[in-house]
């Protein structure tokens, strides 16, 4: 039974094949037919109306003619009705069928359209990448090539590891290497700094300023354009080639300020001190409580300016007050 | 006599007038059926005409494109260098 159950299969496969083509061409015969008595309905309407006209004439019971008359008219209308739906249903059955094969044969041809493009898709991707194989990409060393006259600075593996690293480093990297190597041979070059030269100083007076409660303070700042910088500059009792003429404050020399201008600049000399408090706040309180003292010694410098202008003595003076 | 002739006389022009009205119903009624079987015919021939035309559109679109993929298989097949 198994054995005959695929070609029974067949057999009926083949049968519904041949009930469907019987059953396709009565549908189309009938078709056929009903377009033919469509056809036909026209001559056959005229035809009975002559002959009904000539009997309802010449016939003496034309009731009765009437009335077969009436018969006759409304079965052609049903006929009619009845003829034209049939045909009406066939084609638009037909119509719907032969959309339907386009709507396939649509779906077909865009599925063939979407192969030749996955086709020259993949024919492009293997252009390209045949392309790329060939062009030759070029080749560059990794690393720095050192030559061979040039002497390691190192043996072994610290050497190596050195000149991996010299190898790898940047050119940013050498430039400020440059630079440092510069910067450290003119440091040699220059004189020593002032606060060196303060710190080396032979003097006791030098001692003492630099262990006075002004020796953390920063340098003096930036020279300000202005009159009394200048005049300051200018009078200063100091000895030019003394480094702590620079170092000192404002604050803490005005025994350098001309006579004329003293009345004057004793104020200033007061605001000087309260601006610097925002920037020294640690020492403003001492500061407010020395300016008397401060305008007495600058009297008293005043007094002894012509007595002799190397007043290390003087100077030792102002900074013990 | 005249009496009963003319009663007669009336009855049947009655009679008369009362089978041609039917007759003109019936006229009537058969003429509405024909113009409706007639409209219909007018609306079936337009949606049979309209749904024509429709498929001869996609037809001739589908024509286009079996002609384009027949040109590019043609192609395809001209070269078959392109496929190695």
């Amino acid at each position: 039974m198994e054995t005959l159950s695929p070609s029974s299969s067949s057999i009926s496969a083949r049968r519904e094949s041949v009930t469907f083509d019987e059953f396709s061409m009565q549908q189309s015969l009938l078709f056929t037919d009903s377009l033919k008595d469509l056809k036909n309905l026209r001559s056959q309407l005229y035809s009975a109306a002559e002959y009904f006209e000539l009997s309802y004439s010449k016939d003496e019971q034309k009731q009765i003619v009437m009335n077969t008359l009436k018969d006759y008219a409304v079965k052609a209308l049903v006929n009619t009705v009845d003829h034209l739906g049939s045909v009406s249903y066939k084609v638009n059955g037909l119509i719907d069928e032969k959309v339907d094969e386009v709507y396939g044969a649509e779906l077909r041809v865009s599925c063939i359209e979407q192969r030749i493009r996955t086709c020259q898709m993949h024919i492009d991707q293997e252009g390209r990448a045949q392309q790329s194989l060939v062009i030759a990409a070029p080749k560059f060393h990794k690393r720095y090539i050192i030559p061979v006259d040039e002497p390691l600075p190192e043996s072994g593996r610290k050497a190596t590891a050195v000149n991996q690293e010299r190898s790898f480093r940047p050119k940013e990297d050498m430039e400020s290497q440059q630079f440092r190597a510069d910067f450290c041979s003119s440091l040699r070059d220059r004189p020593p700094s002032f606060r060196k030269m303060r710190s080396l100083s032979p003097s006791p007076t030098m001692r003492a300023r630099s262990a006075s409660p002004r020796k953390g303070r920063s340098p003096s700042p930036s020279p300000r354009p202005g009159k009394w910088t200048t005049d300051k500059r200018a009078i200063s009792p100091l000895p030019t080639a003394n480094p702590l003429a620079r170092s000192g404050s404002f604050s803490v020399r005005p025994a350098v300020l001309n006579s004329s201008n003293s009345a004057r600049q004793l104020p200033v000399v007061a605001h000087k001190s309260v601006s610097m408090k925002l920037h020294s706040e640690r020492n403003d309180n001492k500061e407010i409580e020395r300016l008397p003292s401060k305008s007495k010694s600058f009297l008293k410098t005043l007094l002894s300016r012509r007595r002799s202008r190397k007043d290390e003595m003087l100077y030792s003076y102002i900074d013990e007050y | 006599m005249a009496r009963a002739g003319g009663i007669t006389n009336a009855v049947n022009v009655g009679i008369a007038v009362q089978a041609d009205w039917e007759n003109r119903e019936f006229i009537s009624n058969i003429s509405l059926n024909v113009r409706r079987l007639f409209e219909f015919l007018l609306q079936f021939e337009a949606t049979t005409k309209s749904k024509l035309a429709c498929l001869n559109e996609k037809l001739d679109v589908l024509e286009r494109r079996l002609e384009v993929l027949e040109v590019q298989v043609s192609t395809a097949s001209a070269n078959p260098s392109v496929f190695t």
